[in-house]
């Protein structure tokens, strides 16, 4: 079990030891090599969620508790925990930081050194937030996420940054405020706030729990978790910020910080009132509502990054509708929807970055016939539109239609049937951007357009392999999690 | 035992579709003779599969996997059938496209989504997995919106992505019909569920999914619009493959492996009859020569889901028979339209005439299909045509009976009135030159075809008859 404990303090402090590097070294070296030093911290944080995975599996663990910095045994220092779930978000978040620095070599030319730093404690935040054991914890580490996100997007002092910025300041901070409301209700009611203690069957269980307080308690805290996730209605601050922002850092926010702050909080809730019925249905309707608004604002928007910031927001409300029916099926549905979202909404992103670079607009009535211009972005982003649409044999369709079996399973025959046509507007919305992009007349101006190269291309190539494969080989994720028991 | 002659005939096409584009990097020519060898290869292990059938013991191959899905593969009468059929067609197609396709753009995508299109058709038709059906149905979808917009203009764009919206649409709602029966079975493995009876709303869920693939009415409008794309593509998307994949899946789910509400009998067909009827007048109307071609595509597939749908064993034997003689004849008339269209430059048939005196070799060809269409003895299609009829005559539905009769009359007004605009009358372009040699021989083949099976007909009847013993 010790390797165990190492791999889930490297989590921790492999970010924290990287900056304290970056600050110490020469400035000109770090600006120079500020690539080596995060693409390393992401492969290292991917490489230990597949070891941690590999041990817990041959060992038959479901979960791993450790605290950093001393013993478990004491008293007053909250353990963290790491379980088969916490490490595909692990994963993921490797994946997409790894994304996020490979953009970052072409888009950002000053500040590197802010960008490491801010990225490291990003990844601090986003890694303990999936690891702690307590519900307090999680609000502590969902604020340093919130903060460095914050100052991220406004890191490049354009005045659509600092507005972008600003409206997720202020939003993103009341739903702190609401989820803080939420889980002192919660302790107040129960004395507690560990996950061993309020588990399921303590509030679903005990009906005397059951008061007007943890109802209110469900309220604050959906909500809150729903605007960190751009859930709609709550989601007005999501494009803005997502669009402001340069290309390196949204597909930060948008492939992977929107999951970790609001789904994967939801995932938590889930675990603790997932029985109560009036959660299931209000996470059902905000989930379905998502998919269907989200993908129609998409169709009406002509800026490259809204449109795939508007996806998100879609698919978020897939991920909800899988957590909503509360068995395993959807559970297990929805963390593999994080999984191929994390790796399609990347590609998309990092076409975004491509097509930056290369034409300097991402308006897309500006754009046209890129197609036989840039071969390999045209590529990757049909590849990662039909994993979006939920066509097969790409990953989204995949755990799209393990969450559909899930829902159908729990007895929302009419909700599954319903979430699964509403993909067609997904194919919609995105059969519109490929045509105004990537075919039609090419502009006088973007006549002497040109394939990106390097690490941009290298990240757009590697994403659609892993859409592709992920997709291919699904059916033995399946028999791998069947052999578990897991479904 | 034997299956992976099956999976080699799906992954053959399928795979070295994806190789297609790396041949074309190094050379033109290599990657036109390897699109060929991969549909080829296809259509030959057809044939092998062929001789299981024949010895009475099918290929297959079969994984189970959890949660109700399964790798299953089974290449039983009603597979192989469609399977040489189309791998057939989609041989001369790809051997007409060497001559039509050679000057434009786009060509290594051209031959890798023409490939990729036959390994989906033959995996749609050996899978014994709805999940596996509706992944292939999807890819096939995928496919036909990238040839359809082959040309890469504003209209041709538009009319790819109305293709694949309804037939996405229709395959999604096909999907919520699967859930259905999976909730009922608590299996996707169509081997497992042999007799089950399902309720009508997934029959009609499902039927959304085969009615819009197999463009009838009300889920029509996007195939005489696909006639942007070009003809070797349009010949593809009516003859070989696509359209055919809709009464196949009719076929496997409603007449070999579900029962359904007698009910179905009925509608399904005069579905058929007024889709037969309305498209049938409306080539009358048209002027465009792949828009007349289209509409009766509409018509011809309305009386093989008359065939398959009535219910009597003629009746379906011969549905499964018309959807060898259409394949075989449609793919000849749209490759002459292409060729005549490659050669004036024009689709309007007003602007056509006396190319009969220019371009006799394809005139001939032209002629011999339209026959097989219009079901003029001794073609193959008389013979199919009237086994569909008789089928439905016979299930005591007169009226419906008259009504196709009337709709086969139709059938034979509006190929003689294209026939006649095209091939005869005033000529009007004067220097115009037959075809290029390959493109001729390809339609000339499939022309003869249509009048060789109408001799042997016995071939494909004892086939489908087997069809018919595996209920």
């Amino acid at each position: 079990m010790n390797y165990l404990n190492y791999a889930g303090e490297a989590f921790l402090l492999i970010p924290l030891s990287a900056i304290f590097l970056n600050n110490i070294c020469n400035k000109r070296f770090i600006e120079k090599h500020f690539h080596i030093l995060t693409g390393a911290v992401a492969l290292l944080q991917m490489i230990a969620a597949v070891f941690a995975f590999y041990i817990m599996d041959a060992n038959q663990m479901l979960n791993f508790d450790f605290s950093v910095f001393g013993s478990s045994k004491i008293t007053g220092i909250e353990l963290f925990d790491i379980n088969p779930v916490s490490l595909v978000f692990l994963f993921c978040i490797g994946m997409v930081a790894f994304v996020s620095v490979m953009i970052s070599i072409r888009t950002i030319d000053v500040k590197k050194g802010s960008y490491v730093n801010l990225l490291m404690t990003l990844l601090i935040g986003m890694n303990g937030m999936v690891m702690v054991s307590d519900l307090f914890s999680l609000y502590v580490f969902l604020d340093v996420i919130g903060i460095s996100s914050f100052v991220m997007i406004a890191m490049f002092r354009s005045r659509k940054g600092l507005e972008g910025s600003i409206k997720y300041l202020i939003i993103s901070e009341i739903a702190s405020i609401f989820i803080l409301m939420g889980l002192s209700f919660i302790s107040m009611k129960t004395g507690s706030l560990s996950f061993k203690d309020i588990g399921r069957n303590l509030l679903t269980n005990t009906f005397e729990l059951q008061t007007i307080l943890i109802y209110a308690a469900i309220i604050l805290m959906i909500a809150g978790f729903s605007i960190k996730a751009g859930i709609v209605p709550f989601h007005s601050w999501l494009p803005d910020a997502h669009q402001s922002a340069d290309t390196s850092i949204s597909v930060l926010l948008s492939g992977i910080v929107i999951k970790i702050a609001g789904i994967y909080g939801i995932y938590v809730l889930t675990n603790i009132f997932g029985g109560i019925k009036a959660y299931q249905v209000s996470l059902a309707g905000l989930g379905i509502i998502s998919v269907v608004v989200g993908a129609l604002l998409a169709a009406c928007q002509s800026h490259f990054k809204r449109i795939v910031a508007y996806s998100s927001v879609s698919q978020m409300g897939y991920i909800l509708l899988g957590l909503s029916t509360g068995s395993t099926l959807g559970i297990v549905g929805a963390v593999a929807h994080v999984f191929s979202h994390a790796a399609f909404k990347s590609t998309l992103f990092t076409n975004a970055a491509a097509i930056h670079e290369q034409t300097g607009t991402l308006e897309i009535d500006e754009m046209g016939g890129l197609q036989s211009r840039m071969p390999v972005t045209a590529f990757s982003s049909t590849i990662a539109f039909l994993s979006t649409a939920g066509i097969p044999p790409f990953a989204g369709f995949w755990s799209k239609l393990l969450i559909v079996m899930a829902l159908w399973g729990s007895g929302n025959q009419i909700l599954a049937g319903f979430a699964l046509c509403a993909s067609i507007l997904t194919s919609a919305y995105f059969l519109r951007l490929q045509k105004k992009v990537f075919f039609g007349k090419t502009p006088e101006h973007l006549s002497s357009v040109t394939e990106v190269t390097g690490s941009i291309k290298f990240a757009e190539i590697l994403l659609t392999a892993v859409t592709c494969i992920v997709g291919v080989l699904f059916p033995l994720i399946i028999i791998f999690l069947h052999s578990r028991g897991l479904i | 035992m034997n299956g992976w002659i099956l999976i080699t005939g799906i992954l053959i096409p399928l795979l070295g579709a994806l190789l297609l584009p790396l041949f074309g990097k190094l050379s033109g020519k290599f990657r036109n003779i390897m699109a060929l060898t991969f549909v080829t290869t296809a259509f030959i292990l057809a044939v092998c599969a062929l001789t299981g059938v024949l010895a009475d013991k099918p290929f297959s191959a079969r994984y189970v996997l959890p949660l109700g899905f399964s790798f299953g593969f089974l290449g039983d009468a009603l597979a192989v059938f469609l399977a040489m059929t189309a791998s057939f067609v989609s041989c001369i197609i790809v051997i007409y496209s060497f001559g039509y396709i050679h000057e434009y753009e786009n060509q290594n995508e051209y031959y890798m989504m023409v490939c990729l299109f036959v390994g989906a058709m033959m995996g749609l038709v050996y899978s014994t997995n709805l999940i596996a059906i509706y992944t292939f149905w999807e890819i096939s979808s995928l496919c036909c919106w990238r040839l359809i917009g082959f040309y890469r203009e504003e209209i041709t764009i538009d009319r790819a992505n109305k293709t694949f919206i309804i037939t996405v649409l229709g395959a999604l709602i096909m999907l919520v019909g699967f859930m259905g029966i999976y909730s009922q079975t608590g299996t996707f493995d169509l081997t497992e569920m042999k007799g089950a009876y399902i309720p009508s709303w997934c029959v009609v869920l499902i039927l959304f999914g085969i009615l819009s693939k197999s463009a009838t009415i009300p889920l029509h409008s996007w195939l005489p619009d696909a006639g942007v794309a070009p003809s070797p593509v349009t010949s593809l998307l009516h003859a070989a493959v696509l359209v055919k994949i809709g009464v196949y899946a009719y076929a496997r789910f409603f007449v070999l492996t579900f029962e359904i509400n007698e009910a179905f009998t009925t509608i399904v067909p005069v579905i058929a009859a007024v889709s037969a009827l309305y498209s049938a007048g409306v080539a009358f109307r048209e002027n465009d020569i792949k828009r007349v071609l289209a509409y009766s595509t509409i018509s011809q597939l309305a009386f093989i889901l008359l065939g398959l749908s009535c219910g009597e064993k003629i009746g379906i034997i011969g549905g499964l028979m018309y959807i060898m003689a259409h394949s075989v004849a449609k793919g000849g008339l749209f490759l002459c339209a292409g060729i005549v269209e490659h050669n004036i430059h024009t689709k309007d048939i007003r602007k056509m005439g006396g190319l009969a005196k220019t371009m006799p070799l394809t005139a001939t060809a032209f002629a011999l299909c339209a026959c097989s269409i219009m079901g003029i003895p001794p073609f193959f299609g008389f013979f199919t045509k009237h086994m569909v009829i008789e089928g439905i005559v016979s299930s005591g539905n007169i009226v419906l009976g008259v009504l196709f009769v009337l709709c086969a009359v139709m059938t034979v007004m509006y190929l003689i009135r294209l026939f006649v605009k095209v091939f005869f009358g005033q000529q009007t372009f004067s220097e115009v030159k037959e075809g290029t040699p390959i493109m001729v021989v390809s339609v000339l083949i499939l022309g003869i075809i249509s009048l060789l099976l109408g001799f042997f007909s016995f071939l494909p009847s004892h086939l489908a008859t087997m069809i018919w013993g595996l209920m």
